[in-house]
């Protein structure tokens, strides 16, 4: 570790996010390594490493004797103003040495509001933050990660996106970087369009021209040479049984978010729920086998320490072998003093022999999420769970000693109604008679049911994607409405800043021209924007009106069907036809059932994908 | 994919080692250098934690309903101050050769956090009434006169200090909790050393930090520019109240 930044290490808060050294770390010699990689994560080190996606990439580029792959975090507030008082550049953790001298830059995008800490970023590592302004040498700036599905918010700063998943897209792209570097015809215009024009799943924003209708909407994309793709089709893993998985885990000293072995059981989601990207962009469902996942989960035991292990995955009880796979978990894991978790549970998979599994419920609390307060509303979101599914959730919980229920809802969803509303509270009070009426309840405890409510926020790839977010103005009128409906005392009401979710709602549907509003944002020094603390509306309210931006163009106008999105560039299998069919069940109130019941023709198949519950992919 | 005999430092014996009635406690001598100077004690004491485990050592663990395994650390380390001799005590269920258990300990840690010494202790860790820490001081104004005057002011009595605790400031005299203190010029490298014998005792533990803050305070010494000015601590020693090695 450099000397001077030692010392300084000392006048910051929480140095051990800096200061690097971590067992498990990947060092490689520098000289005989011919592409390093910097692979971002833009936020603090606590968040970072706890992302699985970034834990699996790092594995796999490093897996390549002579890529050396390192990471970088996001310096709380006060780090950077040492770094900028001593003029010390972004450094990544394993070498120390500035990230401007790499030959790529990876972002991962896991959601829009961390935006301005990429730009942080990029302007700590002192490069320019426009791909067009920065120079033939400097590294190749890459993005990924949920929010690259659309990229046009942040297209001006990226010189090409990764779209899927990465395990075997980022190792081609460095491929092919050498590749061109050790024939001596690399130029970053050639690298771009070559990878474009060669490697799936890569977009290159530069090499497409938007041009606009006078009403503000798109009118087309242009590529800007014939021989790369009209829209980009993503990337999957289609057998996770023999995809990349890390042996070994860089193990942080500090304590993080998820501090421990995270074991992804699956890709996808069979459900479907209308407001949900991640349910649709990360189709198709594809299995791991409980065979494999035994032995990942152990191998993850042994190379890490951890006492929990946790089953992570969209909707986890929807695992088909779910059974199979905690039995033969729960063999060696209370032995070795490891507990299972669930991240997630469905009410209508919640049962009394996956509880006992299980030690998130070791603690007094559970957690559900209904998301609405009626039927009615449940079927237009298609939830495709019940009051009754619930309330026999919550007593499995109660009968066994439990006390606390925490529900997840959203308010503003489409077609929502102040009878949806008084419905939340209406179902949170059926819990809390539930509570009283179960007669092996834990009489000497009060019941206790916490809901929390998040704004609805429209997504790309959605079949709520054209709906207009409701205004601040309705949204708060709305929690308030809901805060003056709940007057059971067992009850406790949380919910979200609408202030927030309406710049996340402009960033989610954004196209091009937000990059200037981002650039202007990153000029006035926002970052860290997802945390309170640190987000202030009323300034990106001022940057829009510098910038020539309606906020409400992008978040509160509901868009037709047939106007060309930014997010049409991109091709997540799943087709718009899909989308446009599920919009108008919604509004019909017309359940869809789940891929496991009856496939609904997504299109997501045709992407392959073994032990998957899709029909054959028609070619 | 694994994950037979991926624990290669783990012996075949601990397989057929017949657990014990009582648990035996095994004291770890290690060092903390480097980066892991930025490590908290609560930090730590999950790091070990999550060593153990993955050392595949026959911890020893509560029987309470969670169980967990059993560790006791000497006196604290805090943020910025390395050290070679910080100790720790486990508990096993297994008798095993001590040189096994330096091994597959020190098979999970890092060059700048690891093993030196693995055995039964016959000292309690409340036998500690010292600690002598070494301190390399740069700044500018480093010379042969100031030496002389950072070891007038350390030998001064009364140097009166905040000292901030968690029930609030108070008020003490460190010049009478160091035991002990040489500073030197170092020519050649143009930096002050200090050697000093601090209290270390529970009810009168001195923050080898303290001594930086007074210099701070008193001669204006890294107070400012901090890309010119640097210092280090390193903890070399623990002693019992007759200034004898502790073990």
């Amino acid at each position: 570790m450099n000397k001077n930044i030692s010392t300084i290490l000392k006048a910051v808060s929480k140095p051990g996010r800096y200061s690097g050294g971590e067992y498990g770390q990947i060092i490689k010699d520098k000289t005989k390594v011919k592409a390093r990689f910097a692979f971002c994560f833009p936020d603090t080190y606590e968040i970072g490493m706890s992302n699985l996606g970034m834990r699996i990439l790092y594995g796999v580029l490093n897996e390549e004797s002579d890529v050396w792959c390192e990471r970088v975090y996001n310096p709380w507030s006060d780090m950077q103003e040492q770094m900028k008082k001593y003029g010390i550049p972004l450094t990544a953790c394993e070498s120390g040495d500035p990230i401007s001298d790499f030959d790529m830059i990876g972002f991962t995008l896991q959601y829009e509001m961390s935006y301005t800490n990429v730009l942080n970023m990029l302007d700590l590592a002192g490069l320019p933050l426009k791909s067009s302004e920065r120079a033939e040498d400097s590294p190749i700036i890459i993005g990924g990660g949920p929010c690259a599905y659309n990229p046009e918010p942040v297209a001006d700063f990226f010189d090409l996106f990764n779209i899927g998943e990465g395990e075997e897209m980022l190792p081609e792209l460095c491929r092919l970087y050498i590749k061109m570097k050790d024939e001596g015809r690399y130029t970053k215009a050639d690298y771009l369009h070559e990878a474009a024009r060669t490697i799936e799943g890569i977009y290159v924003p530069s090499l497409y021209e938007v041009s606009y209708n006078e009403d503000g909407t798109i009118k087309e994309y242009k590529p800007k040479y014939d021989d790369i793709p009209k829209t980009v089709r993503k990337r999957i893993m289609t057998d996770m049984d023999s995809s990349y998985f890390p042996k070994k885990v860089v193990m942080p000293y500090i304590e993080t978010v998820h501090d421990r072995v995270m074991l992804e059981v699956f890709r996808g989601c069979i459900r479907g729920c209308r407001f949900c990207q991640a349910g649709i962009i990360y189709r198709p469902v594809r299995e791991k086998s409980p065979e494999v996942l035994n032995e990942q989960a152990k191998c993850l035991f042994e190379a890490t320490g951890y006492d929990e292990i946790s089953l992570t995955s969209l909707s986890i009880s929807d695992y088909t072998e779910l059974e199979a796979l905690t039995d033969m978990l729960l063999k060696w894991t209370d032995d070795n003093m490891v507990s299972l978790s669930l991240p997630s549970l469905r009410v209508d998979s919640f049962t009394k022999e996956l509880m006992d599994k299980i030690a998130s419920v070791r603690s007094s609390s559970l957690t559900f999420a209904p998301e609405a307060g009626t039927q009615r509303l449940r079927d237009v979101i298609n939830k495709n769970v019940t009051e009754a599914d619930l309330l026999r959730a919550v007593n499995v919980a109660f009968e066994a000693g439990k006390n606390k229920v925490k529900l997840y809802f959203m308010e503003g969803l489409p077609t929502e109604t102040h009878e949806d509303l008084e419905g939340i509270s209406r179902l949170a009070s059926s819990v809390v008679d539930a509570y009283y009426k179960c007669p092996t309840r834990n009489k000497a405890r009060q019941p206790q049911v916490t809901i929390s409510v998040s704004c609805f926020i429209p997504k790309p790839f959605t079949p709520f994607q054209w709906v207009a977010q409701d205004t601040i103005e309705t949204l708060e009128e709305k929690q308030r409405y809901l805060g003056s409906k709940i007057t059971d005392r067992k009850v406790v009401y949380t919910h979200h800043d609408a202030r927030v979710s309406r710049i996340e709602a402009v960033l989610a549907r954004g196209d091009r021209r937000l990059s200037a509003a981002l650039e202007e944002a990153c000029r006035e020094g926002f970052k860290f924007d997802a945390w309170d603390e640190c987000f202030d509306y009323d300034r990106w309210i001022s940057v829009f009106e510098k910038t020539g931006i309606d906020p409400a163009f992008y978040a509160n106008r509901e868009l037709s069907v047939d106007e060309v999105l930014p997010w049409d560039i991109i091709d997540c299998g799943v087709t718009k036809e899909f989308l446009i069919r599920e919009y108008k069940n919604a509004k019909n109130e017309k359940t869809t059932p789940s891929c496991r019941e009856k496939c609904s023709g997504c299109g997501a198949n045709k992407l392959g994908g073994e032990r998957s519950c899709c029909p054959k992919a028609v070619k | 994919m694994l994950s037979e005999g991926s624990k290669i430092t783990r012996p075949e014996y601990l397989r057929i080692l017949p657990e014990i009635e009582s648990p035996i406690t095994v004291r770890l001598k290690f060092v903390k250098l480097g980066s892991l100077q930025y490590i908290s004690h609560l930090d730590l004491q999950r790091t070990f934690n999550r060593v153990l485990v993955r050392s595949g050592l026959p911890i020893w663990y509560t029987k309470g309903f969670n169980p967990h395994a059993k560790l006791v650390f000497s006196t604290p380390l805090s943020i910025g101050t390395q050290s070679e001799c910080e100790f720790l005590d486990i508990r096993l269920d297994r008798e095993m050769p001590l040189e096994d258990i330096k091994r597959m300990l020190n098979a999970e840690m890092s060059d700048e956090m690891y093993i030196t010494d693995v055995y039964i202790p016959n000292a309690k860790f409340s036998d500690i009434a010292f600690c002598e820490y070494e301190y390399e001081l740069f700044f500018k104004g480093a010379s042969e006169k100031a030496a002389d005057e950072i070891k007038t002011l350390f030998t001064t009595s009364p140097l009166n200090m905040i000292k901030r605790t968690k029930s609030g400031e108070k008020e003490i005299d460190i010049a009478s909790l160091i035991k002990s203190i040489e500073v030197a010029f170092c020519a050649e490298d143009n930096a002050v050393r200090m050697d000093a014998v601090l209290s270390a005792g529970t009810d009168n533990f001195l923050n080898p930090e303290m001594l930086i803050t007074a210099l701070k305070e008193r001669f204006a010494i890294f107070s400012g520019d901090l890309s010119s000015e640097w210092y280090s601590i390193i903890r070399k020693r623990s002693l019992d109240s007759g200034l004898k090695e502790f073990r």
